[in-house]
């Protein structure tokens, strides 16, 4: 369902952007007749329509998913300017599932089971889990 | 005889284990045997200052003890907005390097080996380090900063969670960093550069920081650049751009024609160059750049003849 949802959003922009560009509307920096520092060693095609357009998506799709995450709009916002096109590629429809360090230790369910296992690795200096043991070595 | 199957198979479980617990994990085996010879044995920053974290802060509050550190006074309830993802309970790592620049300090995340964090502590400067404190299948992920190493004794001393001063074996240390494939950043204040710096990462590092920062900033680590790799030609646009930025022409067209000159191949050295040029209305010189610019093709073509263009009717008002 989500899944459909977000295809159909890409498309629609997708088409609502190449109707701008087909339009003239400007959808380009301020920095008018200038080749940007990062596009001078670049070997992508700068300013290239379907670079920009995937760029433009990816940035919405973080923007939506930032705020679906509890971020406030304006915040979100300021968010996604802070990111790189690649930064914001990597990101992209992976918000949910990407490594987000918050030390979510004792949540859920900690088995007996899982203490033993820490305390063991712990110990054995595999892990770190519980903050107060001490490697054997 | 069923008794006897399993009491070897416990005994082989706890061999392996054993073995496993014995040796060391390859990065710390390589520094502990074979060390860069410029490296101290040991190293620590104590003037680092310490944000104990709160539940779940411990992005925003690495962060905010490397900013310090690079004398960026922020702290972490500043950096929570930035950062935080509530649904999560945690941060991202590309959102731990796009708030760095937020504050105005260049983000660099280092090569994933550990003699080159040990570099960076002994040169000085702090790393926050990404760390799976529990398993692959139980991840518990956290960030950290590393502030100090010993050799001798082989361990690794961190501001973590609410430890001022944690001490972790070295192997256990890169087993937990490990499992985030490495992961490591450094937080520099503009003019520096890091002691592992790779040219190439390290430019794009600084052509991102120039996106979100005052050109002054992000000016004066691109002329740093260029004092370690000379002639670097994305160091050299960088400068004329912020000078550009800064409405600083003549420091702009110096920057380009040196561009232009150290690599003559270079569609964005005469384009920018023209481009200069003409806002001086030098348009004879200008338009003998963008003449050149187009002749020498390749993806910026269009550009280049968007700027002659622009040029050429400029000149007939």
């Amino acid at each position: 369902m989500t899944q459909q949802y977000s295809q159909f959003m890409r498309w629609t922009s997708r088409m609502v952007i190449l109707s701008m560009l087909t339009m003239g509307l400007p959808l380009q920096s301020a920095f008018a007749g200038m080749v940007e520092t990062d596009q001078a060693v670049s070997h992508e095609l700068a300013g290239q329509d379907r670079a920009r357009i995937n760029a433009f998506i990816d940035r919405e799709d973080v923007l939506a998913q930032l705020q679906k995450q509890g971020v406030t709009a304006g915040e979100a916002k300021a968010r996604v300017n802070a990111l790189t096109d690649d930064e914001a590629h990597k990101i992209a429809g992976k918000l949910d599932q990407l490594p987000a360090g918050g030390d979510v230790v004792g949540v859920v369910l900690i088995l007996v089971f899982i203490f033993v296992v820490f305390l063991v690795t712990d110990v054995l200096g595999f892990t770190h889990f519980f903050p107060s043991t001490r490697s054997a070595r | 005889m069923t008794m006897s199957i399993r009491n070897a198979r416990f005994l082989v479980g706890v061999f392996v284990l054993c073995l496993g617990a014995c040796a060391n994990p390859p990065q710390t085996r390589l520094v502990l045997s074979s060390p860069p010879v410029s490296l101290p044995r040991h190293a620590e920053l104590s003037e680092v200052p310490f944000f104990a974290q709160e539940a779940f802060q411990c992005g925003p509050a690495s962060l905010s003890m490397s900013l310090n550190a690079a004398g960026i006074a922020v702290t972490p309830e500043t950096l929570k907005p930035e950062l935080y993802l509530p649904d999560r309970h945690g941060s991202l790592q590309v959102e731990m390097l796009a708030a760095t620049r937020r504050h105005g300090a260049t983000a660099y995340q280092l090569a994933p080996e550990l003699n080159d964090m040990l570099r960076e502590i002994a040169a000085g400067t702090p790393v926050v380090i990404l760390q799976n404190l529990a398993f692959g299948w139980y991840p518990v992920w956290h960030y950290a900063v590393a502030i100090g190493y010993d050799l001798d004794h082989a361990e690794i001393i961190l501001r973590s969670g609410p430890e001022q001063r944690q001490i972790l074996p070295m192997r256990t240390f890169e087993y937990t960093w490990a499992r985030s494939g490495y992961w490591a950043m450094v937080v520099l204040p503009p003019g520096r550069i890091p002691e592992t710096a790779e040219e190439t990462s390290f430019i794009a590092a600084v052509s991102a920081f120039e996106k979100i920062t005052d050109p002054e900033r992000a000016q004066s680590t691109y002329i740093a650049a260029l004092n370690r790799w000379p002639g670097n030609l994305a160091a050299q646009i960088g400068v004329g751009n912020t000078a550009y930025r800064l409405h600083d022409l003549a420091q702009a067209e110096t920057a380009f024609r040196q561009a232009a000159h150290d690599h003559p191949d270079s569609v964005a050295a005469f384009n920018n160059l023209a481009q200069t040029l003409a806002d001086q209305t030098r348009y004879k010189e200008a338009l003998e750049a963008a003449h050149r610019a187009v002749s020498l093709g390749g993806p910026l073509a269009q550009v280049a003849q968007e700027t002659l263009a622009d040029i050429e009717s400029r000149m007939k008002l």
